[in-house]
């Protein structure tokens, strides 16, 4: 039991501040993914954010089994501490978009009224679909109500979904898997449906849809599509703030 | 297209400034932010990025900060985003649970929704820009060619 003893800090939460395992895991696992990625020839599922988060969450759940530990317990305290610090960061990243949105400040001035209506027209519309094919999955109304606020990030997405009836932790959930599923499937998404030939509606809808990590892939795409996904980052979470609790109520969610 | 023109130039005339200084132009922007954001009503929450990206992007538009002071770490920053989300991937490790706990069926249609939502949002959200531009390009003959 060497190892345990070795290994003890990590499950001690009196010393669950050490952050080195976290850091090195998250490291790790992104770079087996990125390796993975580069051998695969770019197949979807081994993206690296996608391959990073399954292995991951399967190598501390085999840590857990090996110490006798519960999945939770062995994430907050040998994990967390090092994932919090990476995760951190992403607080300038995100400011960081305000960059490649004022590179293409010509477009934005030229299309805002038509960017602002998008969002705003866009995200109601999306609010319907969503709603009904939570419906026709037969999610009750708490889940439904957990659905409706994932454009957001999830620092606005998760009180609207409290506050709308919702589970916060399942809109979490929603938010994160929204961004990596971006990341793994937009190259499939914009090719199945023909995106490419408008770069502002292209840009609008992965920062919607994908958050920051979308608003990145966008920038990859085009100086275009990155300045407009920077832009949807920050009305869409806006536009939810309004449009999400009265369309709630509307529906008797809450 | 001129002031395009004088954007894209701005940054090449400069050499990038000290990486140490445009790390504080980024800490300085996140603290006036994280300032601002209680300020907001809890119904009609604002979290201090979504406030910071506002800021830097009010900053650049008023030429009180100039591209080369922080291009090079916004760049650098954009670039890392996919891996500094991992943490937020495995910390579904935490809280599997949500899925299963009305049973395996809801949480599998819980999937499947979600990765519908996801789809739903980025196509219709292009489609409709895409229809609000073709109104601008036939109602209002506004040219709408980017790039």
């Amino acid at each position: 039991m060497t190892w345990v003893n070795f290994f003890g800090n990590a499950l001690d939460p009196k010393v669950g501040g050490i952050a080195f395992f976290g850091i090195f895991l998250s490291l790790a696992v992104f770079l087996i993914g990125q390796y993975l990625f580069k051998i695969s020839n770019g197949f979807f599922l081994f993206q690296p954010l996608f391959v990073g988060m399954v292995l991951g969450i399967f190598i501390l759940w085999l840590m857990a089994k090996w110490f006798g530990v519960s999945l939770p317990t062995f994430y907050m305290s040998a994990y967390k501490p090092g994932g919090d610090i990476l995760f951190w960061f992403l607080n300038p990243a995100t400011i960081a978009f305000a960059i490649p949105l004022y590179r293409r400040n010509d477009v934005v001035k030229k299309f805002w009224l038509e960017i602002v209506l998008s969002l705003i027209v866009g995200m109601i519309i999306s609010l319907f679909v969503i709603y009904y094919v939570s419906k026709i999955f037969g999610l009750n109304n708490q889940m439904i109500a957990s659905m409706l606020p994932q454009a957001a990030t999830t620092a606005i997405a998760m009180p609207i979904s409290g506050a709308t009836g919702g589970i916060p932790a399942v809109t979490a959930m929603a938010c994160i898997l929204n961004a990596v599923l971006i990341y793994a499937l937009a190259d499939v998404l914009i090719k199945v449906f023909r995106l490419n030939s408008d770069p502002v509606g292209a840009g609008l809808g992965l920062g919607t849809a994908g958050h920051t990590v979308g608003s990145a892939k966008a920038v990859q795409l085009g100086s275009v599509q990155g300045a407009m996904a920077s832009i949807a980052v920050v009305v869409i979470s806006i536009v939810v703030d309004i449009v999400v609790p009265p369309f709630a109520h509307m529906m008797g969610l809450f | 297209m001129a002031s395009n023109q004088a954007t894209k130039t701005e940054g090449t005339e400069h050499e990038a400034a000290p990486i140490l200084q445009q790390m504080c132009i980024f800490a300085t922007v996140l603290f006036v932010s994280s300032l601002i954001s209680p300020l907001f009503p809890k119904s009609f929450p604002v979290p201090t990025p979504v406030i910071g990206l506002v800021l830097m992007y009010v900053l650049l538009a008023s030429h009180i900060i100039k591209l080369y002071q922080v291009e090079k770490m916004a760049d650098f920053l954009i670039s890392l985003i996919a891996f500094l989300f991992v943490p937020s991937g495995v910390q579904m490790a935490n809280s599997l649970n949500v899925f299963t706990d009305d049973g395996a069926m809801t949480g599998v249609m819980l999937i499947v929704t979600i990765i519908l939502a996801t789809i739903i949002l980025l196509v219709v959200i292009a489609y409709t820009t895409a229809g609000f531009m073709a109104i601008s390009r036939k109602v209002f003959h506004k040219s709408t060619d980017v790039e």
